[in-house]
């Protein structure tokens, strides 16, 4: 541990580890994970909480490793009960699974993206996509309840974004910034849908720091705004307040909002302690979110007014990526092998 | 003897004999008619029947005084005929009754008159056969209401015989004939069961004798123990057959609210009784006093069958009048119940039956009075059970709770309606808690510790082994009885087996809280309210009853255990020592004055994280058992809960390790078993498997912990147990904690060290046995190489045996080989194995440039480690500092054979070494203990390190150490017997004890050789202290073996005993200096060390 992040975690008041209006008073303690799930010896690039409501019993969680593997923990006996090796040693970078259930999603380095079937306990591969970009850049998709559902992939050329309609896997369309524009490469997608339309809306965050809104059917950009300096490296979206966040290699993390024209505006940013923010999610009930900081620490922020609420000190190395579940909990992994879980604000 | 067959016949003979008898009545004359009887067959007897009773009726009805002789002589032959025929007239039959009952008639007294025994019971005799001779239907129109006063005569004539004669051949025999004629004869010869109607006017007549037979019955039965079983056992099977025919609900229920009219003169009409309600009422009420007193008074009867009777009476009396005799329930259950734990197998038996049958026909459970009569029952008796647990003897408490067990029994699932009720929930549960109060007055306890220090490599598998399946012996306050402390487990469980688990759990659980003094009580009734729950020991009497179901079970173990392991309940005070309070105030070594002098527990208070004032020993007691206690129902929630505790080791299994390190010697112990407990519910085969796998978990937890060392001052001793009881498996996944502990001892290192040395200890103690040393490199090359070129050849042992060309051919071959490799031309295969030896770090450089060279966790781990020891090493607290030098050590011993990490460490670790050695500590206390540390670790270092520290050693170290043993000398010469006492003595010795094998495993080169000999030499003198003569003899025995020569020259510098005489005169005298004198000190250990040298 350096000296900084020593004075962090024994809990220095005035810095954002403690919630503002305590910090007159008795800094509380740092708080503690729930629990920590280890074994993936290597480091966690990816998590994501699956199963939910129609897996029976407890909610299931995912995580990528560098290693390739996927684990499947279950949070009841917090053990893995089941590893998926189908990345050929190459790094994990995203997972998701379908509002179907017992269907996974992975991407890997290794320049696929697995469909697995976990059904009664198959675990195995019913399906895989090609991709054809090395970037970093996380897939995303957009589906209901319907058998099919829309897949977007960083694309050929390093700036494109390639669609797909699922499971067919025809490809849809390649959204392409126009020629002036070099954004560089897209560094991560969000596919939404408005609820007054039913228009797929792809938001992509662009190495240049810049992030974009993408009409899919039309495939042009509705609107473009620079928030960062450095590549944008997350960003989540809350389709409700029509509000987005992002955050960068940079110091800044950046709230944007979507006007009734489709116009991104910046509405704030944040400028964080250490540079370097890897990935943002806003909790299911938007009330907060967290970011997963290069400093190790995982930031936990109000959504609306974007106070710092806290700072989670436990990793001690760069924090890869968060997620929430549907309940709550707070997952993070980190590339000191280790995922943690935090029971945060239970209550709200 | 002939026989006569024939009534003709049979009448020729009979005739003149019984008109003899009618003419003069003598004894001969009747004995005469018997023996003639004798001759005559039954059925002729029965022709002549009328014929042969009339004399004999005649000689009784005869007015005058008759001798008694000749009265029992008619009435035994009387008998005679009567048990040889029937009597089928009914008048007949009301005559004969009223003749012989007459026979005993005083018309003086109420009194049986005053006659011999023998008549009393040729009587009794007489009246029973005549009632068993009768015809059944005859024998039915006798019993009408006109005979009413005739057998109440009869019948008090019996009773009084029973209570009052001497003889227990009368007493019982009347006893039976009172039970031929109540109609409950239990023999065969009454082979038509009466029908209802029957039995209602019959039990309508007897109604009368009630009063009169169950009072002489009561007398009787409660009379003088030594009477004899058999007639207590008698009176109580009439009394309970009587009450319960002339009582039984089934004809009561029958009878009508009016009285019909009998057709009988006034005067018997006024003797009969109407059994209506009012009637039923009273005789019930006084009828349940007298069987209150038999019950008291049989209950605790010496013979069990009288006892076992008893069960019967109960069985009888509650199955057949529980509504008439409902007053009398209570006090009925409660001999049963009682019962139950008979010292008697038989009655237990007996009970048991009669609770199962209650069971299975729902007489309690199906009858509102009986479950409320229960209850109240147990009310009254968890009131009084505080009162009678104080003065009460053990025996008597023993009777009380069986009886409270007794009722849980029976009670069965209605035992909730009782716990619903919160007076009587609290009555019960006040009452448990008082029993349940521990002794906590023994100081052992306390006392009796693990000292960590002492053996902390002797400890781990062997306790941990042993299979120590029970409950540890406890003393309690009010009982010394362990069948005691069963009963009240036993309670406990039925409680959990029939209650409702959430109510009582709850209400426990608010009492556990309320008060430290009930806190331990509390969690013994948790722990056998679990195991009762989950039915493990019970005995079912209520079939189909709903148990608590797995999830809810496991639900409120949950619950409870997190209430166990709560901070505030299981971390508490043990011992006053200043290590355990979490923070280290020890000042130097005051930690063994500490725990003597009580002016240390000043000190304790101001511990915010434990802020009790100042534990007594008590205080401490009660908080070691209150810690078992739930140590030990942590393991019974395993066995409750069998696969499904799987889920709560997570929480679980920590704290239990965290005891399992716990230096009081009493939680070590059962935090063992409870371990083991958890192997054996859940499927595993040993601690250590349990270990393996949930280390996981476990890891979790000491991480965690860590992160708050100061709220879990205990976290390294977990991972200290773990480490002991685990094996290699367990390093990659601890290996993250390592890392943890060691970032956290960087942060403390002045608060905490203490803590942690223990877990260093421990950690490089397992490396160094799941590692174990793999000999010197170059010589395990040297094997594999030689075991290659022998796989045809198969070593020397077989060339002696056959020495065959090919075998000549292939040695030589091989020596060719091994001479190759001697000389350094390696052929290519083996230069693999070279490879795999020799560290390869420069190859796998070069392939991956961006990875370092894996170095295998274990020796990362020493490394890490050994760089803390350096730091470690100059620790203010003495303790520390040795425990320090074990762990570097160890460190030594993993990293032997990575050279190239070790040696860089060890020369940073060398000057703080030798600062420890010669640094004029003011602390010379334990100097002497401190330096013999440190000549082990140089040893081991010397050996391993070699050639750099042999010069670093003579350099710093060893003039030092010489100049000390030089200047100490003459010192010890002229000190005398208490010197041996004295720490410099101590240095003395350790430093000579020490230095020869240093010597010669550094392999010291001449002029160090010789320094050391100079400073030993002194202490060859005679004038030394015996021990150091030896010490400076051990050093000269190895000094021999690095450089003979020039010892032998010393010694005989010293002192020489022979003359040399040179071979040829032209040479030189050799002299040598060593005086021969018998004054010269040194000649006996000289003498002694050149024998050995020859």
């Amino acid at each position: 541990m350096t000296t900084e992040q020593k004075s962090t975690a024994s809990g220095t008041p005035g810095g954002d580890c403690t919630l503002p209006d305590m910090a007159a008073t008795i800094p509380p303690p740092p708080p503690d994970p729930q629990f920590v799930l280890r074994g993936t010896q290597s480091a966690v690039h990816a998590l994501h909480f699956g199963g939910g409501a129609q897996a029976e019993g407890r909610p299931l969680l995912f995580s990528g490793s560098q290693s390739g593997l996927v684990h499947i923990w279950s949070l009841q006996t917090r053990r893995a009960i089941a590893i998926l090796d189908g990345h050929g040693g190459q790094c994990v970078t995203w997972l998701q699974t379908l509002p179907q259930g017992h269907q996974l999603l992975s991407q890997g380095r290794d320049l696929k993206l697995c469909l697995w079937d976990l059904a009664e306990g198959r675990n195995t591969v019913m399906d895989s996509v090609r991709l054809e970009s090395v970037g970093f850049c996380k897939s995303a998709i957009l589906a209901g309840g319907q058998p099919r559902w829309t897949l977007a992939v960083p694309g050929k050329d390093s700036d494109e974004v390639q669609i797909l309609e699922m499971p067919s896997k025809t490809s849809v369309c390649t959204l392409k910034p126009e020629a002036d524009a070099k954004p560089g490469m897209p560094m991560c997608l969000e596919l939404w849908q408005a609820n007054s339309s039913p228009r797929p809306l792809l938001l992509v965050g662009y190495e240049d720091g810049s992030v974009a809104l993408w009409d899919v059917s039309e495939r042009k950009v509705c609107s473009r705004i620079a928030c960062h300096e450095e590549p944008v490296m997350g960003l989540d979206f809350d389709s409700q307040k029509a509000r987005g966040v992002s955050g960068s290699a940079g110091k800044a993390l950046a709230v944007w909002s979507l006007d009734g024209q489709q116009a991104l505006q910046v509405c704030r940013t944040h400028e964080l302690t250490n540079p370097g923010i890897s990935d943002v999610t806003i909790r299911p009930d938007r009330k907060i979110l967290a970011t997963a900081g290069w400093d190790h620490r995982v930031r936990v922020f109000h959504w609306r007014t974007m106070k710092p609420l806290a700072v989670l000190a436990f990793h001690n190395a760069t924090v890869h990526c968060v997620a929430f579940a549907a309940d709550g909990l707070l997952a993070t992994g980190s590339g000191d092998q280790r995922i943690s879980v935090w029971s945060l604000y239970p209550h709200t | 003897m002939a026989v006569f067959d024939t009534p003709e016949e049979a009448f020729g003979v009979l005739r003149p004999v019984c008109v003899q008898l009618t003419k003069t009545q003598t004894v001969e004359n009747v004995e005469h008619l018997q023996t003639q009887l004798q001759a005559v067959s039954d059925t002729a007897l029965q022709e002549l029947q009328q014929y042969i009773l009339f004399p004999l009726r005649f000689t009784l009805k005869t007015p005058g005084p008759k001798r008694e002789r000749l009265i029992q002589s008619v009435v035994e032959c009387l008998t005679f005929v009567l048990s040889s025929t029937c009597v089928k007239e009914q008048e007949l039959l009301q005559e004969l009754f009223s003749e012989l009952s007459a026979c005993l008639y005083s018309p003086n007294s109420p009194k049986p008159a005053a006659v011999s025994e023998e008549l009393k019971l040729a009587v009794i005799q007489g009246l029973s056969t005549l009632m068993h001779s009768a015809y059944g239907d005859i024998l039915l129109t006798f019993y009408e209401p006109s005979i009413l006063p005739r057998l109440g005569f009869a019948v008090s004539l019996l009773l009084g015989l029973a209570e009052q004669e001497k003889s227990r051949q009368i007493k019982i025999a009347a006893l039976k004939c009172l039970q031929v004629l109540l109609f409950q004869c239990d023999c065969q010869d009454h082979p038509r069961p009466l029908d209802e109607l029957e039995q209602k006017q019959l039990g309508d007549l007897f109604a009368s004798f009630l009063p009169g037979i169950s009072t002489a019955l009561t007398r009787v039965i409660t009379g003088d123990f030594k009477q004899g079983h058999s007639i207590v056992i008698s009176s109580l099977k009439i009394f309970y057959k009587t009450v319960g025919f002339i009582m039984a609900d089934e004809q009561l229920r029958r009878i009508s609210k009016v009285q019909a009219k009998p057709a009988v003169e006034h005067k018997v009409a006024e003797l009969m009784v109407h059994r209506e309600a009012d009637w039923v009422k009273n005789t019930g009420d006084k009828l349940t006093i007298l069987i209150k007193k038999i019950i008291e008074s049989v209950s605790v009867h010496p013979h069990w069958k009288v006892r076992l009777e008893l069960v019967e009476l109960v069985e009888a009396l509650l199955l057949k009048c529980s509504q008439s005799l409902v007053e009398s329930a209570g006090p009925l259950l409660k001999a049963l119940v009682g019962l139950v734990n008979d010292e008697s197998p038989e009655v237990q038996a007996q009970c048991n039956k009669v609770l199962k049958y209650f069971a299975d026909q729902k007489v309690v459970v199906g009858n509102r009075a009986f479950a409320d009569i229960l209850s109240e029952s147990l009310h009254s008796l968890a009131t009084s059970l505080p009162r009678l647990v104080n003065y009460q003897d053990d025996q008597g408490k023993f009777c009380t709770l069986s009886l409270l067990l007794g009722y849980l029994k029976l009670l069965g699932p209605k035992v909730n309606f009782v716990l619903n009720s919160v007076a009587h929930l609290q009555r019960l549960s006040k009452a448990l808690i008082q029993v349940l109060e521990l002794d906590v007055a023994d100081i052992k306890i306390v006392e009796e510790r693990h000292w960590n220090s002492d053996d902390l490599s002797a400890s781990p598998k062997t306790s941990a082994a042993q299979p120590w399946n029970q409950i540890q012996r406890r003393y309690f306050r009010f009982f010394t009885d362990e069948r005691i402390f069963l009963l009240l487990r036993q309670v406990c469980q039925l409680l959990g087996y029939y209650g409702n688990l959430y109510l009582l759990v709850d209400h426990f659980m608010e009492l556990y809280r309320e008060s430290v003094v009930y806190r331990k009580q509390a969690a013994m009734i948790f722990n056998e309210l679990v195991t009762g729950a989950a039915g493990l020991e019970v005995e079912d009497l209520h079939e189909k009853h709903n148990k608590t179901s797995p999830e809810e079970l496991r639900e409120i173990v949950t619950s409870i255990l997190e209430e166990y392991i709560s901070q505030e309940n299981w971390y508490l005070v043990t011992c006053i020592e200043a290590e355990e309070m979490g923070e280290e105030l020890m000042m130097k070594q005051s930690g063994l004055q500490a725990i003597t002098s009580g002016a240390h527990t000043s000190q304790i208070t101001s511990f915010p994280a434990f802020s009790k004032p100042s534990p007594t020993i008590c205080s401490m007691n009660s908080n070691i058992w209150q810690i078992c206690i739930q140590l030990e129902g942590i393991g019974q929630f395993a066995f409750a809960l069998g696969k499904d505790f799987h889920l709560l080791l997570m929480s679980a299994l920590y704290p239990v390790l965290e005891k399992a390190g716990d230096q009081t010697l009493l939680i070590r112990q059962v935090a063992t078993s409870t371990m083991m407990d958890i192997c054996h519910a859940c499927g595993y085969d040993s601690p250590r498997h349990l270990i393996n796998q949930n280390s996981d978990y476990l890891v979790n937890g000491i991480s965690l912990n860590l992160r708050h060392l100061a709220l879990h001052p205990h976290t390294p001793k977990v991972l200290e147990v773990m480490l002991r009881n685990s094996d290699a498996s367990l390093l990659p996944l601890v290996a993250d904690v390592v890392q943890d502990v060691l970032a956290t001892l960087d942060q403390f290192y002045d608060k905490r060290a203490a803590s942690f040395v223990g877990v260093l200890h421990a950690l490089l103690a397992a490396l160094a046995q799941w590692f174990p040393d793999k000999g010197h490199l170059g010589q395990l090359q040297e094997q594999s190489l030689r075991e290659e070129g022998s796989h045809l050849s198969r070593g020397p042992a077989t060339l002696e045996n056959s020495t065959t060309a090919e075998d000549i051919e292939q040695f030589l071959l091989n020596y060719l080989k091994e001479k190759d490799v001697a000389d350094g031309n390696i052929s290519d295969f083996d230069n693999g194995d070279e490879e795999q030896s020799v560290p390869p770090k420069v190859d796998e450089n070069d392939t991956h440039p961006d990875v370092e060279p894996a170095l295998p966790v274990q020796i990362q781990i020493a490394m890490d480690v050994m760089e803390r020891c350096i730091h470690l090493l100059s620790d203010k607290n003495l303790k520390i500092r040795l425990k320090i030098l074990d762990v570097l050590d160890l460190c030594v011993v993993v990293l032997q054979s990575h050279k190239n990490q070790l040696l860089p460490l060890a020369h940073r670790a060398w000057p703080s070494l030798v600062h420890r050695l010669t640094n004029d500590d003011p602390l010379a206390v334990l100097r002497a203990f401190k330096v013999g540390l440190f000549l082990q670790v140089l040893r081991t270092l010397g050996g391993k390190c070699g050639d750099f520290l042999r010069s670093r050693f003579c350099k710093d170290v060893l003039p030092k150490l010489a100049g000390s043993l030089v200047t100490q000398a003459p010192i010890s010469a002229r000190a005398g017997p208490v010197y041996s006492h004295t720490l410099a003595f101590k240095l003395q010795l350790a430093v000579l004890q020490g230095l020869g094998p240093l010597c010669e495993r550094l392999d010291l080169g001449e002029g160090d050789l010789n320094k050391v000999a100079d400073a030993c030499v002194i202490y060859l003198s005679a004038k030394q202290p015996m021990k150091l003569q030896e010490a400076a003899r051990s050093v000269f025995l190895h000094l021999m073996k690095v450089d003979p020569d020039s010892t032998w020259f010393l010694l005989n510098e010293l002192y020489c005993p022979v003359q040399f005489t040179p071979p040829h005169p032209s040479l030189h005298h050799v002299r040598l200096q060593g005086a021969t004198g018998q004054q010269n000190p040194y000649v006996a250990n000289v003498l002694h060390l050149l024998r050995e040298l020859q």
